[in-house]
């Protein structure tokens, strides 16, 4: 987190960590398609010439607080390929709260498991401590045949503290949660450490709100949540 | 203490880390490629005939181009009060807020309101549009636009006419070179400009990210790849540490069991003599036996305690006139009651006269040529042959000098040629298993190898797997010196590479 008192600014960081092909930029695509263009800026793609061979990606979601704070959540993914450790590392220092793309077909364990370890020293190496930076696992893919059961899923969630998410991001199920889940666990800890709500006048309700409200929910169960608002988004955006 | 040194040390790492640049915010002109914007802005300004400026948020120009008011401006600069008027004219568009106060409104025109764009104008009459910068919601800087005069402008206001001194038929000469638009028309231009920029600033941003990334992730590569290295070098002087340390083991455990062992034997072979009294038949057998096996244990032990002195790089060799030919001569008698008895045929070839010398540590050189023959023997079986064969002192390609060509020769069982660098190590047996048929440490080769080096020869082995083989050991007429100005077997390089050059 980058807060700058003085030009009265907040900067978020949250990484979509994960293997290779698992999801990380199709998630980001979908926020960016569903976000209205007043909150978000480009999607920023750097390939290798490889086109397979991402390097990173970048999507800037910003609004203004009502207390005229300027809050800018910039979401990162890190290249999956086992070569780019050096990027994963720098991608991934400073962040706030980091988002775990897992594939769900059960003969991708290994590489999974591989890369949450990878994670957990890359963590280490940018002194980020696992107890404190919030990290939220999406199982996607869920559609593919070997992918593990909604039963699995769960069980896979209650052996470790990390809210977990199914996701089929490439339809576009579960992207919108995975990053509620994460923005709000980002608020949660940041507001612990920074009194968020205490200093910059900037309650939970606000910060989620700020961001879903300008967000195409239809069809997921946020849409009760932030719905009224969203469609007034949509109609605003003239489409 | 030490954990608090610790963790000290690993703060420092982490500091001596630099900031990336993901987490540093961009400036307008990190993210655009200067010279290319300003030719873009050039070419704008000239397309539509008005003067631009683009400015970072510190105040920086990143482009300035004038197109058509300079005259008039410097006309009017020239009078003290306009000179007064014009500064203060000119700070309020390059530093004022960058909103519809202070005199400004916003401005008329399609998309004009989107883009934040304000009117703000000139005492002169003539008029500035102002438009913010805005990049994911940040203002990164300002375009200025103009001045241009409005098309509606009929005349000029009081606030020139009445500085004193002006020549107003001058002025309205200057001011017709002045481009006269609708600010509509002006406002549009300067909306598609904006658009321009985002485009610059977004294709910018990207390189810009991208190869400082690159660059980035190079250096933190680089840090990994050095700190492997220093802890690849602690394990490899570690490791050369202990081998010193296992050679000298040898040769003092070596040494101590010598001795006892000598007084073994030579008290076995006193009471074999009867020196004890006479033994009957069957004693005389056990005794002999234990002479035996006994001077095969020296020998095996001696084998270990020559090569762990070579290897701790404590041989010395004594170096003299040597006649290879007597050498070879003796090696082979000392084996020839071995061959014997197990049915090999032993052939010496010796080039005729003149005697062949060189200068070697003679002793060294028969238990080269020993080591030779008794492998040759031990792998031959009944009825096989073993050949030595010397050849005159001739030019020696591997040497590049003149010297002399040994080979043993043998029609055992041969080696595979994916043993033969092997089979030159030490304690290395080709047949590595407990039920081997043929004894031995593993120590005659390497010894052999170790050897012929240290006389600034070379060994080969040459081989057909089930025909035989055959060993080449070639040696120089005159040994290079070594360093020391005496003469020393080289301790075999426990790793490939090159020894140092300085």
């Amino acid at each position: 987190m980058q807060l700058n008192h003085a030009q009265r600014e907040l900067t978020l960081k949250i990484v979509y960590y994960g293997p290779g092909l698992s999801g990380k930029t199709t998630n980001l695509r979908h926020l960016h398609a569903k976000a209205s263009p007043e909150v978000r800026g480009r999607l920023l793609t750097v390939e290798t010439h490889d086109d397979r061979t991402l390097f990173f990606d970048l999507l800037p979601v910003f609004f203004s607080t009502s207390s005229g704070f300027k809050v800018k959540v910039k979401l990162f993914t890190v290249p999956g390929q086992v070569i780019h450790n050096a990027t994963r590392r720098i991608v991934l220092q400073g962040a706030d709260a980091v988002v775990f793309i897992a594939d769900s077909r059960r003969g991708a364990t290994a590489d999974n498991n591989a890369y949450w370890r990878n994670l957990q020293e890359n963590m280490k190496e940018n002194n980020l401590d696992p107890s404190q930076v919030p990290v939220v696992i999406q199982f996607n893919k869920k559609d593919l045949p070997d992918a593990r059961t909604d039963a699995e899923i769960e069980e896979s969630r209650r052996r470790g503290g990390e809210a977990v998410v199914g996701a089929v991001a490439l339809r576009g199920e579960g992207v919108l949660e995975t990053f509620h889940a994460v923005a709000q666990a980002a608020y949660r800890r940041l507001d612990m450490r920074a009194h968020l709500a205490r200093n910059l006048g900037l309650t939970e309700a606000e910060f989620l709100g700020q961001i879903f409200r300008r967000m195409d929910l239809t069809g997921t169960a946020l849409a009760a949540m932030y719905g009224r608002a969203a469609g007034e988004a949509r109609s605003g955006d003239g489409r | 203490m030490n954990g608090a040194s610790g963790n000290g040390a690993s703060d420092g790492v982490g500091a001596s880390r630099r900031e990336s640049v993901l987490q540093r915010r961009l400036s307008l002109a990190d993210m655009l490629d200067l010279p290319s914007f300003v030719e873009v802005v050039r070419s704008f300004s000239e397309l539509y005939r008005v003067g631009i400026k683009v400015m970072d948020t510190a105040g920086d120009k990143l482009a300035d181009v004038k197109v058509g008011h300079g005259d008039f401006c410097s006309y009017v600069f020239g009078f003290p009060e306009g000179r007064s008027r014009c500064t203060a004219t000119v700070a309020r568009v390059k530093d004022g807020p960058v909103a519809p106060v202070q005199s400004a409104r916003p401005a008329r025109g399609d998309g004009a309101e989107a883009a934040g764009i304000i009117a703000l104008p000139c005492f002169t009459g003539l008029r500035y549009l102002v438009m913010p910068v805005r990049w994911e919601g940040d203002t990164l800087g300002r375009v200025i636009l103009g001045p241009f005069t409005p098309e509606e402008l009929a005349d000029f206001p009081p606030s020139l006419t009445d500085i004193s001194g002006v020549d107003l038929s001058r002025a309205h000469e200057l001011v017709g070179r002045v481009r006269r638009v609708p600010e509509r028309t002006a406002a549009q231009v300067l909306v598609h400009f904006g658009q321009v920029l985002a485009a610059l600033v977004a294709s910018g941003q990207r390189a810009f990210l991208a190869t400082q990334l690159h660059i980035e992730a190079m250096l933190e590569t680089h840090r990994d790849l050095e700190a492997n290295n220093a802890r690849l070098a602690q394990a490899n002087t570690r490791l050369k540490e202990l081998d010193r340390l296992k050679s000298t083991f040898l040769g003092t455990v070596s040494h101590e069991l010598r001795t006892p062992l000598a007084s073994i034997i030579g008290y076995s072979e006193m009471l074999a003599e009867g020196l004890a009294g006479a033994l009957n038949p069957e004693q005389l057998l056990y005794v002999r036996t234990i002479v035996e096996k006994g001077e095969s244990l020296l020998n095996l032990i001696s084998s270990i305690l020559d090569l762990s002195q070579i290897e701790a790089g404590r041989l010395r060799l004594v170096m003299g006139p040597v006649d290879l030919g007597s050498v070879i001569q003796t090696a082979v008698s000392s084996v020839a009651p071995q061959a014997q008895r197990k049915g090999v045929e032993l052939e010496v070839r010796l080039p005729p006269l003149p005697q062949p010398r060189l200068a070697a540590d003679a002793d060294k050189l028969r238990q080269v040529v020993v080591n030779l023959l008794a492998n040759a023997v031990k792998f031959t079986s009944s009825g096989g042959r073993v050949s030595v064969v010397m050849s005159e002192a001739t030019a020696q390609k591997e040497l590049a000098a003149q010297g002399y060509r040994v080979s043993v020769e043998d029609t055992g069982m041969g080696i595979r040629a994916d043993q033969f660098e092997n089979i030159f190590q030490s304690f290395y047996q080709v047949d590595g298993s407990s039920t081997r048929e043929h004894g031995g440490a593993g120590l005659g080769l390497a010894i052999v190898k170790s050897l012929v080096e240290g006389h600034g020869g070379r060994v080969s082995v040459e081989s057909e797997f089930g025909r035989g083989s055959r060993f080449t050991v070639v040696l120089p007429l005159q040994p290079p010196l070594s360093e020391h100005g005496g003469f020393s077997a080289l301790a075999p390089m426990p790793s490939p590479g090159g020894q140092d050059r300085f």
